[in-house]
């Protein structure tokens, strides 16, 4: 269950949006002098401790990063209709990384090396230079220390790791423009006040306002403006930004059993958020919803095993569970021969989903049906150029996401190296967008549903939207097409096997899953009809229902 | 979390009391607002609705107890926190909070929910509307009571429980005591005024100052300020709204020597307001002496083990009490069967010397002109300020207490303090030391010369500033007290200039060092912190006059082992000449 009292620090929580660099705005140029005052410094510091830095009897680095994130934010929150919360941050930090022995084996540990520190919000170079001078000295010691820690490590190995510890890519030099923080922030503040009154304000919906036991609505605003600098001549200054409305409602059922919903949306810029009617219309369907809920029967007690339709929404969520993690390339632990952590660790050209399935991962499309996407960039956060890259064709798992730590058979980066704010990169997806070569409607999909009900004689389920790895708008479908929605349930036997076989129909409905968690990402994916999905009851503890009813509403 | 708590216990550092103190004024009343009633209708309406409608009677009562004791605790807050970095500003914020504390309490006095280890179970904290929405104000409350509730309920059920299969306690005392409720609305603080632009050059001058100390690898200068005010309601009947604020500059420095010892030192400044810390040039010259000393600590010579008398400073010597005597004596602390204990046989008894009265006295606001951090009208209990004396002419009379009885303490004497968000323990709030045996400071430093020539030493110690370390007082850890002396000179006996010495760390227990001071000076020193333990982190102040103990051991600290940085500062304007070691 979300928390009430939804606290997101600007940094613990790292929240970073995405950005899309679209034409507007954006403008490359290949010159490598930029007259910017924060990378001017970077690069000074940068040069000093380059030709400076070793230890007596000490490896100098062979690589030295500096990025620079500044990262402004602005979080208003209400609580039943009134203003709980309005804060506005601003911080920048410098991370500094430095690798030392050379491509091949060095000093990095895979947990993410490298040193942060506060850097100052004026642009005052020589402060700036001052915290990358403190900064790169803690980083170069500890880097010594990793690796002759890693090089005592590799001894106790019979077989060297074949890949190199870190890629060689060609510099790149791609300066965008700053971004900004741009918010209506009356207006969105009386927007959120509002949605979160609207449990008893609504005369749609406040017959049932004692019911509802929290109503939080909050806006978000970050920006990232980011600077990189590396000793192979990469020079990088770009900006992503990300907006957030959202509602957060909760409910009991009359035997305990807790619901919520969770809702809003997601955009590149304030402007691309929904308009006030829509979030209006969406908490009133929310709270419907929680209302439906609480008079819904329990799912079945006994065990069920059959076909499943998931929307886009849910299915997108699947996928980012089940999928996505799976095919961004971690380094497996020193000495072990596995490819890469995870499900799909051993399954390069193998079959992962069913042959009628393709997935790509793309940053560089910065636009889906004329919406901008979270996910979508020109460089990766380790200065290497975004790219397509074919993850899945025909079922088959071709390629995975990676940056610059190689793993097997991939030895070079594919842009998809990513940091969140204050935090080292690693192999993430950006724009990763699944299809079908035979794509069918939702009404086709629907009626292959039904038809299979008939065919096995029973009701089926269709799941409309997940709360985490559960099902919260479940539906028990007929035969005859009428649905009942059901409540407590969760699904068994969902997994990686299900993704590879019991796929049988996929819709052309794409939805865009924008992802604001600590990068941002955007997985779009159609509604999927699962053969034989599990669908059990839920066996958690129902809670106690409220000790004294609610003070009486407006 | 309780160990990191208790590591970062008390960073007081000090406040100098100069004789003249220009920037202290008392808090203009004028400039105060009404308290907001609105707000403390709605608390005090909910509570009593809560109050009736929770539990059951008759049959049911066993699973469904009705509270014997609700209270809401409300803190309205402003604050501006801004910090600057090698001369540029790193940090700004502003924020303004209103945060609900609810206690419940279920059982009986006697005994209730928070016994032995679950004092947490009473509290739920949650953020409240920001305006006056009496609707939305009532909604919230109801929601943390009700999980309050829930979460008392199930305290109570394990606190029964373990009574029934544990061995009699050794202090039996009840959990909760009987107090008079306070009923007192005093004007609201004075709303928070920033004048952000002059702050960020005074901060910016400030730690820009540090780039002459090239060996100072890291500074940090921060400001900060609240205004609050605290609304407290309880069933009892106390209705409470009483205004605190504080404004706090704090300046960091670290630098470390060519053997790898770290060294730091700290200022900080506290006042009623932003307005009234000291004045930018005073700021200055303290912040060059910071650093002067600072970077002369770098190459001073590293001490050797010692065991003589030495004189602590009077703001050594406030940190000192502060630390190893006062977390000692907070009530608390004689009840746990895991607590340390260190006083409770001693009531009564001479624990320090006869010429040497301890007393925490809240109500005090200032000390000859300067102002002090611990003061308060009321504590977070809703119990009235008052000056306890803890030590009379050397005897131990009693212990700060909340409304936790001990064994012969069944009252709270308005020491019951808590950050919001932690339930409230005896914690101390100015603690001020008086000595009948005193002499200046010359007469002192002889006293110091001819004790060392005494006991065949070449030198005495005088401790100037020691920081604070913590105070450790479970029975398991050693009772050692962990005050860092940062700032320490040998004073020969044979008329030599006193010598800066670095790496000295203190050696022995507690009562050993208290029982051994001979002669106080006669100025008292204050000292105005922040001080974390159990109940978070809260204002406080110490106040004592400097000392001459007749033995005090002292060994060479462990220290790290890492390089001073391999290079030397980057050149302050781009391009221009290097700085070179």
């Amino acid at each position: 269950m979300k928390p009430f009292w939804n606290l997101t620090s600007v940094f613990s929580a790292a929240v970073l949006l995405t950005a899309t660099l679209l034409s507007a705005g954006a403008q490359s140029t290949s010159q490598s002098k930029v007259d910017d005052p924060m990378l001017k410094a970077m690069q000074a510091e940068l040069e000093r401790e380059k030709e400076q830095l070793v230890l007596p009897g000490m490896q100098q680095p062979y690589f030295i990063e500096y990025r620079l994130d500044d990262f402004s934010s602005f979080e208003a929150v209400a609580n039943y209709g009134a203003l709980t919360r309005e804060e506005e941050g601003r911080q920048r930090v410098v991370r500094v990384t430095v690798r030392i022995g050379d491509y091949k084996v060095d000093s990095s540990t895979g947990r993410g090396d490298g040193t942060v520190q506060l850097a100052p919000q004026d642009n005052d170079a020589a402060a700036l230079r001052y915290a990358l001078w403190t900064a790169t000295d803690e980083a170069y010691k500890n880097a010594l220390r990793d690796y002759s820690t890693k090089l005592a490590a590799l001894q106790q190995f019979q077989t060297d790791r074949m890949e190199s510890d870190f890629s060689r890519q060609s510099p790149t030099v791609h300066i965008e423009s700053l971004r900004k923080l741009e918010l209506d922030r009356r207006e969105w503040e009386k927007r959120i006040v509002e949605a979160s009154g609207l449990y008893a304000s609504a005369p749609e919906v406040s017959s049932f306002a004692s019911t509802i036991q929290y109503s939080t609505a909050n806006i978000r605003a970050m920006v990232l403006n980011r600077y990189l600098v590396n000793t192979e001549g990469t020079v990088l200054r770009y900006g992503l930004s990300g907006y957030n409305n959202a509602i957060s409602l909760g409910s009991q059922a009359d035997d305990g059993m807790r619901l919520a919903r969770d809702n809003g949306s997601v955009a590149v810029t304030a402007n691309e958020l929904e308009s006030w009617p829509a979030f209006r219309k969406q908490v009133i369907d929310d709270l419907k919803s929680l209302d439906d809920l609480r008079k819904a029967p329990v799912v079945d007690a006994e065990d069920y095993h059959g076909p499943v339709l998931f929307s886009g929404d849910a299915a997108s969520d699947v996928m980012n569970r089940l999928f996505v993690g799976n095919v961004e390339a971690d380094r497996p632990d020193l000495g072990t021969s596995a490819r890469t952590r995870g499900a799909y660790s051993s399954s390069y050209k193998a079959r992962v989903l069913p042959e009628f399935m393709s997935v790509v991962d793309n940053p560089l499309e910065t636009k889906f049906q004329g919406r901008s996407l979270l996910g979508a960039y020109q460089v990766d956060d380790e200065g290497v150029p975004g790219q397509m890259v074919n993850v899945v064709t025909n079922g088959r798992l071709d390629n995975y996401l990676i940056g610059r730590e190689p793993i097997k058979d991939f030895p070079s980066s594919n842009g998809h190296g990513r940091a969140a704010p204050g935090a080292p990169g690693h192999s993430r997806s950006g724009v990763l967008l699944f299809t079908s070569s035979h794509p069918v409607s939702p009404q086709d999909l629907n009626n292959q549903l039904l038809t299979m009900a008939r065919e096995q004689k029973r009701d089926v389920y269709a799941v409309e939207t997940m709360g985490g790895e559960v099902p919260r708008l479940l539906y028990l479908v007929h035969p005859d097409g009428s649905r009942q929605l059901v409540r407590g349930a969760v699904f068994d036997e969902l997994d990686n096997r299900s993704l590879r076989s019991e796929i049988r129909a996929v819709g052309n409905d794409p939805y865009v899953n924008d992802s604001l968690a600590a990068l941002p990402q955007t997985t779009i994916v159609p509604s999927l009809l699962f053969g034989d999905i599990g669908v059990k009851r839920a066996t958690e503890e129902q809670q106690k229902l409220p000790y004294y009813p609610p003070p009486p509403a407006k | 979390m309780k160990k990191f708590q208790s590591v970062l216990c008390c960073t007081l550092t000090w406040v100098s009391l100069l004789s003249a103190t220009p920037w202290l004024h008392a808090a203009d009343p004028a400039s105060s607002k009404p308290a907001d009633t609105v707000l403390l209708d709605a608390m005090s309406a909910e509570m009593h609705r809560a109050m009736d409608s929770l539990g059951t009677s008759g049959a049911e009562a066993q699973k469904q107890p009705k509270p014997y004791f609700i209270s809401y605790a409300v803190s309205d807050s402003d604050s501006f926190n801004m910090a600057a970095q090698f001369g540029a500003i790193a940090l700004s914020r502003e924020s303004r909070r209103r945060t609900a504390d609810v206690q419940l309490r279920l059982g009986t006095p006697a005994e209730d929910n928070t016994h032995g280890d679950h004092r947490a179970s009473a509290l739920t904290t949650i953020p409240l509307p920001l305006s006056d929405d009496r609707t939305a104000i009532a909604r919230s409350l109801w929601f943390a009571t009700n999980r309050g509730y829930a979460k008392a309920l199930d305290s109570y059920l394990k606190v029964q429980t373990e009574q029934q299969v544990r061995a009699k306690e050794e202090d039996g005392s009840a959990d909760f005591s009987s107090e008079k409720p306070a009923t007192a609305v005093l004007p609201a603080s004075s709303p928070l005024s920033v004048d952000s632009d002059t702050w960020q050059k005074r901060l910016r001058e400030l730690s820009g100052l540090f780039r002459e100390y090239p060996d100072i690898f890291f500074n940090n200068v921060a400001v900060q300020a609240t205004t609050e005010t605290m609304y407290f309601v309880s069933s009892e009947g106390a209705r409470i709204a009483t205004p605190n604020q504080v404004a706090r500059l704090v300046i960091l420095a670290r630098t470390r020597a060519a053997d790898g010892m770290d060294l730091f030192r700290a200022e900080t400044f506290e006042a009623d307001s932003l307005a009234h810390l000291p004045d930018q040039k005073i700021l200055m010259e303290k912040t060059r002496a910071m650093a002067t000393n600072l970077a002369a600590l770098r190459t001073a010579p590293v001490t050797d083990p010692y065991n003589g008398p030495a004189i602590l400073s009077g703001r050594a010597s406030a940190v000192f009490f502060h630390e190893v005597l006062g977390h000692r004596l907070e009530g608390q602390r004689q009840r746990g069967d895991n607590e340390g204990q260190t006083f409770t046989k001693l009531l009564g008894k001479p624990i320090l010397p006869s010429f040497i009265s301890v007393a925490d006295d809240p109500t005090q606001k200032s000390l000859n002109g300067a102002s002090l951090s611990g003061h308060y009208e009321f504590d977070d209990e809703g119990q009235p300020a008052r000056r306890v004396d803890l030590i009379k002419d050397g005897t131990l009379e009693t212990f700060l207490m909340s409304r936790l009885p001990i064994a012969g303490f069944s009252n709270s004497n308005g020491h019951g303090r808590a950050e919001t968000g932690r339930m409230p323990t005896g914690r101390q709030g100015n603690l001020i030391v008086s000595s009948s045996k005193t002499v200046s400071d010359k007469e002192l430093r002889q006293m110091l010369i001819d004790e060392a020539k005494r006991q065949g030493k070449p030198y005495g110690l005088y401790f100037e500033d020691i920081s604070s370390g913590f105070a450790v007082t479970t029975r398991r850890s050693t009772q050692a007290f962990q005050v860092i002396p940062l700032v320490v000179y040998r004073v020969y006996v044979d008329g030599r200039p006193d010598e800066l010495v670095r790496g000295v760390s203190i050696v022995g227990t507690p009562q050993a060092a208290l029982t051994r001071i001979v002669a106080t000076g006669n100025k008292q020193d204050i000292f105005n912190g922040i001080c974390g333990a159990e109940s978070g982190s809260i204002p406080v102040s110490a106040v004592a006059p400097a000392m001459l103990v007749s033995e005090i051991e002292t060994q060479r600290q462990a220290q790290g082992n890492a390089r001073p940085p391999i290079l030397p500062p980057p050149p302050i304007k781009g391009g221009d000449k290097e700085n070179k070691r």
